[in-house]
């Protein structure tokens, strides 16, 4: 009889899961298949061809595909090879605190699936349940003075270390990294800053003090051990995130991932400061073989280095973690980043640690998300190359989100107990 | 005032454009950008950007684009990158004879980084491009089991006799053969599955049929005998490989980004029966944007497995032209033409020739036409992955249209004398 098991079926988005079948009769080729279909209902699929061996076993953790859209031994990789049924639709869960995504796995004879709906009925199917929150991680809406967000805490007594949540240019509020950070063991504000709630759907400037009041919200709350936060930030965020980490001595651990060391778009403002942004080369804008805009060649370097719009990184007391996706086609990431800790090199700092992953692209998000190539954003009419391969980006999401709890735990906790 | 300039301004759609600007103000940095319409009224799209020199000029053959759909000094770039509006949708010319392509080529006098109707250019004009030349006829073919299209150049001849092969997408494929008419050869554009009353799958291929054709090709008055050449690309080129293995008339060969072994369905000739290689389908990739990669599927002809399908070429009495885009994600075709090279030269055979053009892909058709990197095939879902990068592959097609066209003439002329 055949059976597909997956343990554990419920668990958080970025567990791993152990997938097998038995029952099969010997050598044959089967089909993997999975489908899960978002908050809106879109449609995603993956599907992977594996041989049984001698005993009519297939095991994802020994076992490689044989093709699909995945070849190699990958035990997760029916997850992070999904692919939406509409091009460029990007998998994000808005509601992370009530329902799970549902990954619906079956098996399959060997079927060659030009479509992307098998053939014939599958001969064993599970559905696993994927979570952004454990139980017992709690969220509270956060509308205190101008700061507009979601603060999610770990369940249980005691104090955690606290961190802000910052994504980029997509505007609006997303709380899934937040929650998956609650349920490590963080304190996590995810902090809209454009186009959510009442907050200006573009503003004209970044202001650091709104972000100033954030992290004061943050070391105030009952449950956040002090006497310094972390910042983990994307792209737009991670160019305020790196300014939070200079101007604000409260911010002792800053992950910037695929950002800037300068400001772009609109100028930053701390306190009558002003760093103004460096002004685009529109025409060095490309557009790759599939017609996707990609926008990494941009910001020119003569007009970054030695402008008031390359923030003075050397000035900040705290940590910063570069991850960088080298397949980055949105932003110029590796050159970016060697901008900064050049900067800090040449200032004799080393208070920075660097991880460049090969064929990551721009949207490295925590382990399993699949990526997401290109897709549109509301003020383009054409749709952004992200840029990244399938496996090599899996990869690197898998290994970045360890490294980063670590990074916040060894800069966070540490201040904590050289306190007693 | 801006003025725009494109020499010629009709011409075969395998002619380069000359594309200058005057007019400008000094150092601008402008958009050009060209336009067309399939004939089914799909639109299709490039820009570049440029920036004017000390005098306002821009002068494509000069100028490096300094982003958009291409980098760097590219002449005819705006045509090879042109892009459809519609996703994984292939630029294909159907009415080859009465109407051309016409490709608005505009210049803004500004960065213009969105398509809009709203603005309107400095300066524009309109190019023709033409898929046969004035003079050359067309004939619809239906004798005996042939079905194709018969392409003539003007005059009496005696022409060079061309059988053209297109692949896996079926049906009737007809503008590489008239640009090749309008290039002096006469150039039956065969089709063997999909198309009027032949099968509608490819279930085998029988051999007979293509020497019919080519023997229906040598007893017209106006073609060239005692033997005649075969272009061909993938599935099409494994066939033409089977015609010189096995038939005497077709005596020069190009076999683009094809197999050199029978694959998937059996080959027939008389009482020969070859079988072919099973393709692992398992084996299939499916690329970040959903496109399906089938060059893993396709096996590996020097596995000594798949023997008894792997073409004899030693025995093959015609001149061999293998063109290679080693990019190619639809067939390993380098590792297929390197085989046939390869068993050529252990029988003591030199009539073979290779061109591997790195970085371009499996759809090399004549210059100037688009990289189509991924495109649907015969109403399935899924796009294929074709593969190529955009500037390598279009210097590709540019230097083996030349290379093909040589390789006729000096082998389809001389084959009175034995090789």
């Amino acid at each position: 009889m055949v059976q597909l098991t997956a343990t554990p079926v419920i668990a958080l988005v970025d567990e791993p899961v152990h997938i097998r079948a038995t029952g099969l009769t010997p050598f044959q080729i089967v089909t993997l298949h999975a489908s899960l279909k978002d908050e809106k209902g879109n449609m995603f699929y993956s599907r992977a061809y594996y041989r049984a061996n001698e005993v009519g076993e297939v095991d994802l953790e020994r076992d490689s595909s044989l093709g699909g859209d995945y070849t190699g031994v990958h035990p997760m990789g029916l997850i992070w090879s999904l692919k939406p049924e509409k091009l460029l639709t990007r998998l994000l869960k808005t509601d992370v605190m009530n329902s799970p995504f549902q990954v619906q796995v079956k098996l399959h004879e060997l079927d060659f699936l030009l479509n992307n709906k098998p053939i014939s009925a599958p001969k064993a199917s599970l559905t696993l349940e994927r979570w952004y929150v454990a139980p017992g991680v709690t969220r509270i809406r956060v509308r205190e003075g101008r700061l507009r967000g979601a603060l999610f805490l770990p369940p249980g007594e005691g104090r955690f270390p606290g961190v802000i949540d910052l994504f980029g240019g997509i505007g609006g509020l997303l709380e899934f990294r937040a929650g998956l950070l609650a349920s490590r063991g963080f304190v996590s504000l995810a902090l809209a800053y454009c186009d959510y709630d009442d907050l200006p759907p573009q503003p004209e400037i970044t202001d650091l003090e709104y972000f100033e009041e954030a992290a004061n919200f943050l070391l105030r709350h009952p449950k956040v051990h002090g006497p310094g936060i972390g910042v983990v930030s994307t792209c737009k965020g991670a160019e305020i995130g790196l300014s939070m980490g200079i101007h604000l001595k409260q911010i002792t651990a800053t992950v910037l991932i695929n950002g800037t060391p300068f400001v772009f778009e609109v100028p930053q403002v701390y306190r009558g400061q002003i760093y103004p942004p460096v002004p685009p080369s529109i025409q060095l804008v490309a557009i790759n073989t599939l017609g996707l805009t990609e926008f990494y060649r941009m910001f020119e370097e003569t007009q970054i280095i030695a402008s008031q719009s390359f923030l003075p990184i050397e000035k900040a007391h705290g940590h910063f973690l570069f991850i960088v996706g080298e397949a980055d086609k949105n932003v110029n990431s590796k050159r970016h980043a060697e901008l900064a800790t050049d900067r800090l090199r040449r200032n004799g700092k080393s208070n920075w640690t660097l991880l460049s992953y090969p064929g990551a692209g721009h949207l490295i998000e925590p382990p399993y998300s699949p990526l997401c190539p290109a897709s549109g954003l509301r003020a383009l009419s054409s749709s952004v190359h992200w840029g990244g391969e399938v496996i090599p980006h899996a990869a690197a999401q898998e290994h970045s989100w360890k490294e980063i709890q670590k990074f916040l735990r060894k800069h966070l906790i540490s201040t904590v107990t050289s306190q007693l | 005032m801006p003025q725009l300039t494109a020499t010629p301004a009709s011409a075969l759609a395998d002619e380069p454009v000359h594309i200058r600007v005057t007019g400008l103000p000094p150092f601008q940095v402008v958009t050009l950008k060209a336009s067309l319409k399939d004939d089914k009224g799909d639109l299709f799209q490039s820009k570049a950007f440029y920036r004017a020199n000390e005098a306002g000029e821009v002068d494509l053959e000069q100028a490096p684009a300094l982003g958009g759909d291409y980098v760097g000094v590219h002449p005819m770039g705006l045509f090879w990158s042109l892009k459809p509006e519609k996703a994984f949708w292939r630029l294909l010319k159907h009415d080859v004879l009465n109407t051309p392509f016409w490709v608005t080529l505009d210049v803004y006098d500004s960065i213009c980084s969105q398509y809009s109707a709203i603005i309107q250019p400095s300066a524009s004009q309109v190019v023709q491009r033409w898929f046969s030349g004035p003079g050359v006829q067309r004939k619809q073919i239906r004798e005996g089991r042939v079905r194709g299209a018969l392409f003539l150049p003007p005059g009496e001849g005696p022409f060079l006799g061309v059988i053209d092969l297109f692949g896996a997408i079926g049906g009737l494929v007809e503008f590489r053969a008239s640009l090749l008419a309008a290039r002096g050869f006469a150039v039956l554009a065969l089709a063997y599955f999909d198309y009027e009353d032949l099968p509608e799958e490819l279930l085998e291929v029988d051999l007979e049929y293509f020497e019919e054709a080519a023997n229906l090709l040598l007893a017209h008055p106006k073609i060239q005998r005692p033997g005649i050449g075969v272009i061909s690309m993938c599935k099409g080129a494994e066939i033409a490989l089977a015609m010189a293995c096995y038939l005497k008339q077709a005596v020069a060969i190009v076999c683009i980004n094809g197999f050199t072994a029978v694959m998937g369905v059996p080959l027939r000739y008389k009482d020969l029966v070859v079988t072919p290689i099973r393709p692992e389908m398992e084996r299939v990739q499916v690329h970040a944007s959903g496109a399906l990669s089938y060059c893993h599927c396709y096996g590996d002809p020097r596995d000594k497995l798949n023997g008894q399908s792997v073409l004899p070429v030693e025995k093959a009495q015609s001149r061999l032209l293998f063109i290679v885009g080693e990019d190619d994600e639809f067939i390993r075709s380098k590792l297929y033409a390197e085989q046939a090279m390869d068993r050529l030269r252990s029988h003591g055979r030199s009539h073979g020739r290779v061109l591997v053009y790195p970085s371009a892909g499996h759809l090399i058709d004549p210059p100037y036409a688009p990289l189509c990197f991924a495109s649907r095939v015969r109403g399935l879902p899924r796009p294929f992955l074709w593969g190529g990068d955009p500037a390598a592959h279009a210097a590709a097609q540019e230097h083996a249209w030349g290379e093909i066209q040589k390789f006729f003439r000096q082998h389809l002329i001389q084959n009175r004398s034995k090789l």
